[in-house]
């Protein structure tokens, strides 16, 4: 205990570790009616942290080669001690943390903690998704197999519908004409470099602006819910009488990271084929198209809405400006209420905003 | 200036640079079907009947029975390239035996391979000629053996088949489901695929001694392989990891309560 109690000791006479945590213990006080909702950013960050690990082990043995790539995805799932859990572990990983952003992102809506003077929380969130959508999509072509090539056919294939550019585009993308060795190499070094650092770039700013701001008062369990903040100059928002960060929701948030995991490693153990189809196994073949190709759950509502008008570039029209409401809403949505009930209209809009995304992915997986 | 200019230049010609553009030619699709696709029904319907057969499946084309040279259309039926057209029956069963050796030997060997050229069966009497099909013991029925023969001795050769037949369906049905998963199949495959062709080419012995004997080796050969595969993550790592975590819950949610 004593060299423990010396290398704190040591650590706090360099940097000031205790008076980051006492700071952290009385001095970061976060709502008293703070709920489990605002955990999800800590289950996002150790997702985000879980994602690097397993990226990075599994980049010790894979080929980015498209003769290669197959084989040495399946030999890190058949010969590679804990290479199977590694790889299901990354490949379940990704769709969860688009399952969490979403949850998080549902979360900020309907409490209204988008609302001034978070709204570039909200931009650098909604970009944050947008990036992980990427990551994701771009992390899918790598096994080469047969589902990962075709969807990247078809998913590349929707930019080419943007006027003018959209075939030099689609040509950036995929470095030629088709889904190549370019393609792969692009894709690899946007998956495991480019986004990866844009990423981290991107949470820390993110961190930045919550630490500025303080963290916003969820409209349950008190009287007045709406916004408090005044435009004239710039203040912290204090929250006397709170909680402090640590350890209270410190292990809050520890509570939602486990309960995360066990649903976690429910899916990766029990459930591994719910995000992987068996077309995912099989070597991606360029002159053999797999019947009912689809893309991942979160881009079935896209896919599903570009087949449904008659020309590509309406439901590609229609996609970028449901994109761009939702990436503006904090700028366009001026009311100072954030409780849900008490926003009747928004919430009713909400509400069928995703429903309607929800309807889309189902339809787009049984089209 | 001038320098950053010419590197940003550099850098966005390397980006969009496509000129090694990866050669993914089609597929090529031999002369033979594309001449005789248009032709009419009595040539252009061998081309749909091989279309679906067990060879169009594993591509052997046209040329691997009538000869020629598949790659250029002015040539392909010429005898100077190996172009045979319509093989005699005779000559059928050596041709085919060319590449299905080992049933060539049991073929050779039983009735049906003695009375070749006196109106015993060649291999298209059962297996078909464009619209191959492999060999299965749905060949060994009374429409395809009562032309010439009764069905009793078929009967009881495909009796002594239909375990082999169904173990090794099951081992099929297996890998496909290992492989669905994402689980190396490749050395079990091999093997499955040695053992059937080593079980179908008995199918043309008719012995039904010989079937009997061989069929037992072959079943101790399959129940080996049954034990092959499934290296999964397994349910009782699986059980521990979410036990773990679920523990771990319960356990801030505990000290949660008492820092609260």
């Amino acid at each position: 205990m004593n060299v423990l109690k010396n290398l704190y000791n040591w650590i706090d006479v360099r940097l000031g570790a205790r008076e980051i945590i006492d700071k952290k213990r009385s001095g970061y006080l976060l709502p008293s009616n703070i709920n489990a909702c605002y955990s999800l950013g800590s289950v996002l960050l150790v997702i985000f942290a879980l994602q690097i690990v397993t990226g990075l082990l599994l980049m010790l043995y894979y080929v980015p080669d498209i003769d290669k790539a197959f084989n040495s995805v399946s030999f890190i799932m058949n010969e590679i001690p804990l290479g199977r859990l590694i790889r299901l572990c990354h490949a379940v990983g990704s769709s969860m943390m688009i399952l969490v952003l979403l949850l998080h992102m549902f979360s900020v809506l309907f409490m209204g903690s988008y609302k001034s003077p978070r709204e570039l929380h909200w931009l650098t969130g909604f970009i944050l998704f947008l990036m992980a959508m990427g990551i994701s999509l771009t992390g899918y072509l790598l096994p080469w197999n047969q589902l990962s090539f075709w969807a990247t056919t078809v998913a590349t294939d929707c930019v080419g519908t943007i006027p003018i550019i959209g075939q030099y585009l689609v040509e950036l993308l995929r470095g030629g004409k088709l889904v190549g060795f370019q393609t792969l190499g692009r894709f690899y070094t946007l998956h495991v470099g480019l986004l990866p650092a844009v990423i981290t770039i991107l949470i820390g700013i993110h961190l930045f602006l919550i630490q500025r701001t303080g963290v916003s008062t969820p409209p349950f369990g008190i009287d007045n819910t709406s916004n408090q903040w005044k435009s004239e100059k710039f203040a912290y928002e204090e929250h006397p009488g709170g909680i402090p960060f640590f350890p209270n929701f410190f292990l809050q948030d520890m509570i939602s990271v486990s309960l995360y995991l066990a649903c976690f490693m429910a899916l990766v153990f029990f459930f591994p084929n719910l995000f992987i189809p068996s077309t995912a196994y099989m070597p991606a073949n360029p002159y053999v198209t797999p019947a009912n190709i689809k893309p991942e759950w979160y881009f079935l509502a896209n896919y599903q809405t570009l087949k449904l008008f008659p020309s590509e570039i309406i439901g590609l029209t229609v996609q970028v400006t449901a994109l761009a409401f939702v990436a503006l809403l904090p700028f366009l949505d001026r009311g100072t209420e954030k409780h849900p009930l008490k926003r009747p209209v928004f919430t009713f809009c909400a509400v069928a905003g995703i429903l309607l995304w929800l309807g889309m992915t189902v339809w787009g997986y049984y089209s | 200036m001038i320098g950053c200019t010419t590197t940003l230049i550099l850098l966005v010609s390397f980006i969009l640079s496509s000129s090694i553009l990866a050669s993914a030619a089609g597929q090529q699709v031999i002369v033979c079907i594309q001449c005789h696709t248009g032709q009419p029904a009595q040539l252009s319907q061998p081309v749909k009947l091989w279309q679906a057969s067990i060879h169009a499946e594993h591509g052997i084309a046209c040329n691997a029975c009538h000869g020629g040279d598949p790659l250029d259309s002015v040539s392909a039926m010429s005898p100077a390239r190996g172009f045979r057209g319509t093989p005699l029956p005779t000559a059928v069963p050596a041709l085919c035996g060319g590449c299905h050796m080992g049933v060539m030997k049991y073929y050779a060997l039983s009735a049906h391979g003695k009375t070749l050229g006196s109106g015993g069966p060649t291999c298209v009497t059962c297996h078909g000629s464009h619209n191959v099909v492999s060999a299965s013991l749905d060949l060994i029925s009374k429409k395809n053996c009562t032309p010439c023969h009764t069905f009793d001795q078929a009967r009881l050769i495909r009796s002594a088949m239909l375990k082999t037949e169904g173990m090794l369906k099951a081992i099929e049905k297996r890998i496909s489901t290992l492989k669905s998963q994402g689980i190396e199949t490749d050395g079990l495959e091999k093997r499955l695929f040695a053992l059937r062709n080593r079980f179908h080419a008995m199918y043309h012995s008719l012995d039904i001694n010989l079937i009997k004997q061989e069929s037992a080796h072959i079943q101790a050969e399959l129940e080996k392989s049954n034990g092959v595969g499934g290296v999964g993550t397994g349910p009782l790592p699986g059980a521990l990891a979410v036990g773990w975590a679920l523990l771990a819950a319960l356990l801030f949610s505990l000290i949660k309560k008492n820092v609260d």
